[in-house]
């Protein structure tokens, strides 16, 4: 009986992720060893890498990737692990507005952010017209990008974390401190080795997001001549002539840079046992702030200030400016921008439906998958979990582009029995093979923490594998699957790279319109619709937020 | 899962249904962004059929097509880049045919294989509030009042730059030495156009170097505080590329597609996005064929741009 409900939940999770994952994948290696595969021949096989190895620019090229990735990881855990430990561990104020508020970058378009970073810190930018100075030079060089990226991306660290802290709870620490440890002792010793698996997964995520992550470091990196990998793989993918091999070569170049990530994580992870909640939830103890509650308060607002307020109110801004020359002024203000999005001129309510959905169902899509992979990572002893593992977490590490190709070399087949290619079925495969990484790693790091004698427990008591999962294993995680989804959503909806590639004729998503009127010279309609985006993304998962706490009581 | 693979399975059905029904032909395309919607449009409802329209960079169009090659799915291409076409055809990608409308476009934007459908000259974008001198040629440019406030879109990008580029360095009276004093003079190349534009428009840089210029004369349009200058030693055109290509199941639709392009209709839409018509008896909405004074520049090969691009990069110190 274990063994059969096992397999199927093996079974599927290695179907779903051969199909979203591994063919793409593979056939990016195929393209990689075989330079004319595009042309059907299988001729001058690993040709391609001689060219691409030859490269002087490689170790160059290696070594900032390596830079910019370790620097914003190391910024987020500076960023986030205070913010964790006051949302998580204390009685910190108004907590469901920082966890709102720090959602909120994931909702600006990478390329978007960078964008309005440099409309406000560039020279007769926002900042010199309402504060007189600009920080062009910081901007555009290393620092800058490295600050900028991790503005956007510490909350993967800080909702990983702040609750897993809560799950740990303080039971632990108060046993400590009742053999004698200091507060910070036990928060040194207990709380935050029992976090590890969660910082742990959320560090990589953010390694490997920033390694992938095309719009910050080309927007900003460009002048000052600091390029990264994923940089040039595009390069070679958008300048004629196209060079796919090439591309193909150097990604794989990535991929081997996220699977040492990877082991790393892993070796930390699996290391020793985290479970931390062996029985019924305690009611937990928050540590009272006191008199630092303030103080608490203004730290969060500063880092929201920096993190949201700041890049949001540029793109709000430039959305409402009739003109970008005429500058912050009263009689430049107008909706003139708005009115073109809603009239529909150009497509961009279209845009943003079919964006809202795409988004929705991959959000569904890469929660269910996620959690049977993640269940088959952490709870199972079958051989070939090892492979699922891998498996759902090698997307982090190949840029967009290369799974668009992927999906194209893959899916664009006369032999399909019914077409994928050129439907929004190619988009949700990209968008759910992309974003897998996220339930994979909060649903395991929360199942790391569900101890297994709660599964033997509901065994025992006559309970059947889908019974187990159901009632005992699904509620325990469903807070981690639940934010998982959530940034899924939050992150597909705006997803550009893959979209650009695969959005079927006629299908223009938010991020491609918005791409399309910034490079055609009109940011205020980019700008304005980017606005709708967040907004309406916010607002849905607000929604949902408070739909599920409902529930939940 | 089970819910998603049904999900999927029935929209997959329903877009087999769709796509079976009327007449449909797929148009891959560069900018400007309303105008590919607007010919769509026109030419259903002329014809009744259905144009799909997949609108990017030329660069990611020549991306989509190559990973496309096993099967592929654009009937009807219109690019940016003139060297686009060449090269296809070069390749043997291409279906020839010579529209009927085409009798008014100047021979050298035209092929048995392709034909223009509009053009863009490149220019000199300056924001007057700059507080920097009007410049009338390029050489303005690399003079001491404009240190360190120009930009230029990357022709590696760029296909309009790109012309440019190949344009002044054959010129005897430019050659790379200009580019040397622009890159002496500060200048920055930061992406492709809008990267390049941007900067200008806000003030952070005062002009730039070789915009192409329909996307700056549309902004100016709609109020944006900038001049669009031609040189006085004259320009470069970039003529945008339409070609059917070979692979296509549907060839009377793509000429006809063709056809409209370049009919009075299409080429009245091209005009309306500050685009030169390729046709001369059209009348265009911005300087026109007699307005602009153009550089004599040799035909491009893909040997030839491999060549300039690395030496426009070692020039201004790319890497």
């Amino acid at each position: 009986m274990e063994r059969q409900g096992g397999g199927v939940i093996l079974g599927l999770s290695l179907a779903g992720l051969v199909v979203v994952v591994a063919l793409p994948i593979f056939f990016v290696v195929l393209q990689a060893v075989f330079p004319h595969l595009t042309d059907s021949s299988f001729a001058a096989p690993f040709s391609a890498f001689a060219t691409a190895l030859a490269d002087p620019r490689l170790p160059e090229l290696f070594g900032n990737t390596l830079m910019l990735g370790l620097g914003v990881a190391a910024g987020c855990l500076l960023l986030a692990l205070p913010l964790a430990v006051l949302r998580g561990m204390t009685d910190l104020p108004w907590g469901g507005l920082w966890d709102l508020l720090l959602l909120i970058p994931f909702m600006i378009p990478p390329y978007i952010g960078a964008f309005a970073w440099v409309l406000t810190l560039q020279p007769s930018g926002y900042s010199t017209q309402l504060l007189g100075f600009d920080a062009g030079a910081f901007l555009f060089s290393l620092p800058g990008i490295v600050v900028v990226m991790t503005l956007h991306l510490f909350p993967v660290v800080y909702f990983a974390l702040s609750r897993t802290l809560a799950m740990i709870g303080r039971r632990f620490a108060d046993v400590g401190r009742v053999s004698g440890a200091s507060p910070f002792y036990a928060f040194w010793r207990i709380t935050l080795p029992l976090s590890l698996p969660g910082l742990a997964a959320s560090l990589l995520l953010v390694f490997a997001l920033t390694i992938e992550e095309y719009g910050t470091p080309s927007a900003l990196g460009k002048r000052s001549q600091f390029l990264v990998l994923v940089t040039s793989i595009e390069e070679k993918f958008a300048e004629w002539p196209i060079d796919l091999p090439g591309a193909a070569v150097l990604s794989l170049g990535l991929v081997v840079l996220a699977l040492a990530a990877f082991l790393l994580q892993n070796w930390i992870a699996t290391r020793r046992s985290y479970v931390a909640v062996s029985g019924k939830h305690g009611q937990m103890a928050m540590i009272e702030l006191g008199r630092w509650r303030w103080a608490a308060v203004a730290f969060c607002a500063v880092v929201a200030g920096f993190a949201v307020v700041l890049p949001v109110g540029a793109v709000v801004l430039t959305a409402f400016s009739e003109t970008l020359s005429g500058g912050l002024s009263w009689a430049n203000m107008g909706l003139r921008h708005f009115e073109s999005v809603f009239a529909n001129e150009t497509g961009a309510m279209d845009a943003l439906v079919n964006s809202l959905w795409l988004a929705g169902v991959a959000a569904v899509g890469a929660g269910l998958l996620g959690s049977l992979a993640a269940y088959v990572t952490v709870r199972s002893q079958m051989r070939g979990r090892g492979l699922v593992d891998g498996l759902s977490i090698l997307p982090n590490a190949l840029p967009g582009m290369v799974i668009a190709v992927g999906l194209i070399l893959a899916w664009n087949r006369s032999w399909w029995p019914f077409p994928v290619y050129n439907t929004p079925i190619v988009l949700l495969l990209a968008y759910i093979c992309l974003l897998l990484p996220y339930p994979v790693r909060y649903v395991g790091a929360g199942l790391r923490q569900v101890g297994a004698s709660l599964d033997a427990a509901a065994r025992v008591s006559g309970a059947g594998m889908g019974r187990t999962m159901w009632k005992v294993l699904l509620p325990l995680i469903a807070p981690n699957l639940f934010v998982a989804m959530l940034l899924v959503f939050a992150i597909a909806s705006r997803e550009l790279v893959a979209s650009i590639m695969l959005a079927p004729s006629g299908m223009p998503t938010v991020a491609t319109y918005v791409f399309n009127q910034f490079s055609q010279g009109s940011p205020g309609e980019g700008m304005a619709l980017s606005v709708l985006a967040i907004f309406s993304s916010t607002a849905i998962l607000v929604a949902l937020g408070a739909l599920y706490k409902k529930t939940e009581r | 899962m089970i819910r998603t693979t049904l999900g999927l399975a029935l929209a997959a059905t329903l877009f087999t249904a769709g796509a079976a029904g009327a007449q449909q032909i797929t148009v891959y395309t560069a900018g400007p962004a309303g105008l590919a919607k607007n010919l769509a449009a026109g030419f259903e409802k002329k014809t009744g059929t259905k144009v799909s329209v997949f609108q990017a960079t030329t660069g990611q169009i020549m991306a989509r097509l190559a990973a496309e090659k096993a099967n592929p799915q654009a009937d009807v291409l219109i690019s940016a880049s003139w060297d686009t076409a060449v090269d296809m055809k070069a390749q043997d990608q291409l279906l020839a045919y010579e529209s009927p409308n085409a009798k008014t476009v100047p021979a050298a934007l035209k092929d048995k294989y392709y034909v223009a459908q509009g053009a863009a000259a490149l220019a000199m974008i300056w924001n007057p509030k700059s507080g920097k001198p009007k410049p009338t040629d390029w050489s303005d440019l690399a003079k001491p009042a404009y240190k360190d406030a120009v930009t230029m879109p990357d022709p590696a990008s760029s296909g309009s730059a790109y012309g440019m580029v190949s344009g002044l360095v054959s010129h005897p009276s430019y050659g790379w030495k200009t580019f040397e004093a622009l890159k002496a003079n500060g200048m920055i190349v930061p992406g492709a156009n809008a990267q390049a534009l941007n900067p200008v428009m806000q003030g952070a840089k005062a002009a730039v170097m070789g915009g192409v210029d329909y996307i700056s004369l549309g902004a100016k349009a709609k109020g944006e505080a900038i001049e669009v200058i031609y040189p006085s030693s004259g320009t470069v055109l970039e003529s945008r590329p339409a070609m059917i290509l070979k692979t296509t199941k549907h060839v009377a639709e793509s000429k006809q597609f063709m056809d409209y392009l370049l009919s009075d209709e299409g080429q009245k839409l091209v005009a309306d996005t500050y685009l030169l018509p390729a046709r001369t008896d059209v009348a265009a909405k911005r300087p026109g064929w007699k307005e602009i004074k153009l550089l004599d520049v040799g035909e491009s090969t893909a040997q030839k741009r491999n060549e300039t691009l690395a030496k426009f990069k070692t020039t201004m110190g790319l890497k």
